[in-house]
């Protein structure tokens, strides 16, 4: 799963640290989302969202939908 | 820049408390087991009621040594729980791997020397112990 809690993170000067804060967890855990080696459970996806003021699909984006998306569309038109 | 307010009572403070807390309860523990290893020979002359007497503080205390990791487990986030979850399947499936045959072994005199409980204790200590730091080291 892809995100963008990086680009978000940036754009208001926060550090890892500080956003880690905010969202009760360990630093580890949010630079291991920023990266893409873990996903976050629910839970915090939506107190993500509610952090930053944005939808979950905002921030998260689930890869295997898009491909699927494409496979479908390939598929309706052969 | 929308600045952040840092929590009162924060979740890496939140964690220092349990893990101070488990560090005492395991060190309180060590404390019993070394009791219970040289106390009847060095300090009560073997009087079976010192012996059990100890034995039942020693349990006592490991019984407040595994509420103590538990909650410290309960409060870690997802991502270290993973971690710790991983870390504790490997050790048990490496205990048993490992310790059914080292006492197989032993039965049939395969090994020169008694296949005892702390070889088995040890072993999962650093497994544990390993596993964490990978772990640790793998989402860094």
């Amino acid at each position: 799963m892809k995100n963008r809690l990086k680009v978000l993170r940036a754009e208001r000067d926060w550090t890892q640290a500080q956003l880690a804060d905010a969202l009760d967890v360990s630093r580890q855990t949010i630079n291991a989302i920023e990266t893409g080696k873990f996903d976050p459970s629910l839970p915090l996806a939506f107190r993500a969202a509610r952090l930053f003021a944005l939808r979950i699909e905002e921030i998260f984006h689930d890869e295997d939908r898009r491909n699927l998306a494409t496979e479908i569309k390939s598929g309706a038109s052969v | 820049m929308n600045q952040l307010q840092p929590p009162q009572n924060s979740y890496q403070s939140r964690v220092r408390v349990h893990v101070i807390r488990l560090f005492r309860w395991s060190a309180a523990w060590g404390g019993t087991c070394v009791l219970i290893a040289f106390g009847p020979r060095f300090l009560w002359n073997k009087a079976l009621v010192f012996t059990l007497l100890t034995v039942g503080l020693n349990v006592c205390v490991g019984i407040g040594a595994i509420v103590a990791h538990k909650k410290y487990l309960g409060e870690l986030d997802e991502l270290q729980r993973k971690v710790h979850l991983n870390s504790l399947a490997i050790t048990v499936g490496v205990a048993m791997i490992a310790g059914i045959p080292y006492s197989i072994m032993d039965s049939y005199h395969v090994i020169p020397f008694h296949a005892d409980i702390s070889h088995l204790v040890v072993l999962m200590s650093l497994t544990y112990a390993a596993f964490n730091l990978y772990g640790t080291w793998r989402y860094r």
